[in-house]
């Protein structure tokens, strides 16, 4: 299993912690498995398709469609890092088949889904923590 | 391998149910009163309670239970794993199970929120599913992860949001003719409820479950027990838990023919047969409904419509118990009856087919109750009598 040094805000880490080093490092990593090629997500430490314990950590790229969306109004404690109204999109990413979640910022005209947008990475306050995390944009 | 329908049998129910805040007695004081409710209902001794089942994380250890009521021996403790409300029916299964086997013999399920001990529901459930990916997005309660299966649900699939309303309306319809319900004496304002505030779009206020402090109790025995009893048995003729690959937990990941539904897909054909009945042969639904969407999203799973003919069935006219054909949340549900998450869908599963509703459905023999919509672990019962 690759090392991994993140430390999460929230509680127990899973086999993730290689997702989290790559964001700080700049990069979107997702994991494969060695043994079959299937991509896991959320990440597994053992492949359940063909038992193999080895996975690559790729880089792909934060390019997506919109799978689907909600705009926060709700003061909900925890969300004290976004201006209200905020939108969180659900994002399949282009290159695999995985989907990643995260804030939209620019404009929302156009959102829908379906919509195409590309991420980039930022921190997100949480507490004393500063969480590794996508912001999305509608490509216009 | 038995099949277990129609040989074990609710034989007494207790409910106690309070605006959140301000219930008389600390959570366990509350729980206690409901069982010994039940019992007396039941007309069965408390101390011959040996056997506790619950769900969603309750804090009660049953074993703490024993003093109060007189207890000598515990022989069975469970609880279905989860923290929100997928379990509340499968906790009638795990009960069956210990009094089947003869592990136990007299199994009390229960739930109680006293959210001054307790804390707040919402954030126990999110417990469950908060990580820094979800939290990193601003989603940090149920609502919104609701909100986003719902949209997907209204946009893709074309369910038409109309049908939420006419969900919450029925259940405001039953809820304000029940002297026990937050909402009693309050009609459905579509206006007051179209113009709520907004929590996490596509729900506004009145999409969403309200939480009360209480204690629901179960006492579910042997048929052949309860018929010894005071009351007449209701008897479990069916009961299913479980999920299926692509649902659980996933960071959003279901996969994408379950993500909108309320992952009731896994256990629908284990429930139906294991009773011989099919979705026609149901007279009542008591529904879990967290939020509307889903509540909707239950119905379908559970074979009551599609997303094509939706708003056939899912109509105000046909969800009442005075006339409907597929009567639903006859309390007034968790959306106008009050929320003890969601024992009091059960409390009411049973009312109904003894006709000691507020809401009467005439002729009711068999009632299904549909656990917590979108849960990792889902679960849901029905239940006959006579």
């Amino acid at each position: 299993m690759a090392a991994f040094s993140y430390a999460t805000a929230t509680g127990p880490l899973g086999a993730e912690g290689p997702y989290w080093d790559a964001l700080l490092d700049g990069h979107l990593k997702l994991p494969r498995c060695r043994g079959c090629g299937a991509w896991h997500w959320p990440a597994v430490w053992r492949c359940g398709e063909c038992g193999s314990w080895d996975h690559e950590w790729v880089e792909r790229a934060l390019t997506g469609t919109v799978f689907s969306h909600t705009r926060t109004h709700h003061a909900f404690a925890g969300t004290e890092a976004f201006d209200r109204p905020f939108t969180t999109v659900l994002v399949s990413l282009t290159e695999v088949p995985i989907r990643l979640i995260g804030v939209l910022e620019g404009s929302e005209e156009g959102l829908r889904i379906g919509a195409e947008v590309e991420g980039r990475i930022d921190r997100t306050r949480f507490g004393t923590h500063d969480i590794p995390a996508l912001r999305w944009r509608l490509v216009a | 391998m038995i099949n277990p329908s129609g040989l074990t049998a609710v034989a007494g129910i207790g409910y106690r149910q309070y605006k959140r805040g301000t219930a008389p007695l600390p959570e366990r004081g509350v729980l206690v009163s409901a069982i010994v409710d039940a019992c007396n209902d039941a007309g069965f001794d408390p101390a011959l309670i040996d056997g506790f089942v619950s769900y969603g994380d309750d804090k009660n250890e049953p074993v703490r239970l024993m003093p109060d009521l007189g207890m000598k021996h515990l022989n069975w403790s469970a609880q279905v794993w989860g923290g929100g409300g997928g379990g509340v029916a499968g906790a009638f299964g795990l009960a069956s199970a210990a009094i089947l086997t003869g592990q136990a013999r007299a199994v009390v399920v229960f739930r109680a929120l006293v959210e001054g001990n307790s804390g707040r529901l919402s954030t126990a459930v999110m417990a469950h599913h908060l990580n820094d990916h979800m939290v990193s997005a601003g989603m940090v309660a149920p609502a919104q992860l609701c909100a986003m299966r719902a949209q997907r649900l209204f946009e893709h699939h074309g369910v038409p949001t109309s049908v939420c309303e006419e969900l919450v309306r029925a259940s405001y319809h039953h809820g304000s003719r029940n002297p026990e319900a937050v909402a009693f004496g309050h009609e459905y304002d579509a206006a007051e409820a179209r113009t709520s505030r907004w929590i996490a779009e596509p729900f506004r206020l009145f999409d969403c479950s309200r939480e009360n402090d209480g204690a629901g109790a179960l006492l579910l025995v042997s048929s052949e027990l309860a018929r010894d009893l005071r009351k007449p048995p209701v008897t479990l003729l069916s009961v299913a838990q479980g999920a299926e690959r692509g649902w659980g937990d996933l960071l959003e990941n279901d996969r994408e023919d379950l993500y909108p539904t309320a992952g009731f897909g896994a256990i629908r054909q284990r429930l139906y047969d294991q009773a011989g009945l099919t979705p026609a042969d149901i007279d009542v639904v008591q529904l879990y409904e967290n939020f509307s969407a889903q509540g909707v999203a239950s119905l379908i799973d559970h074979g009551f419509c599609t997303y094509e003919n939706v708003t056939e069935v899912v109509r105000f006219e046909n969800l009442i118990a005075d006339g409907g054909r597929l009567p639903v949340n006859t309390s007034g549900g968790n959306f106008a009856h009050g929320f003890v998450h969601g024992i009091g869908c059960a409390i009411e599963a049973i009312r109904v087919l003894r006709g000691e509703t507020a809401n009467p459905v005439a002729g009711a023999k068999t009632c299904l109750l549909a656990g917590g919509p979108g849960s990792p672990t889902v679960s849901s019962a029905i239940f006959g009598i006579g």
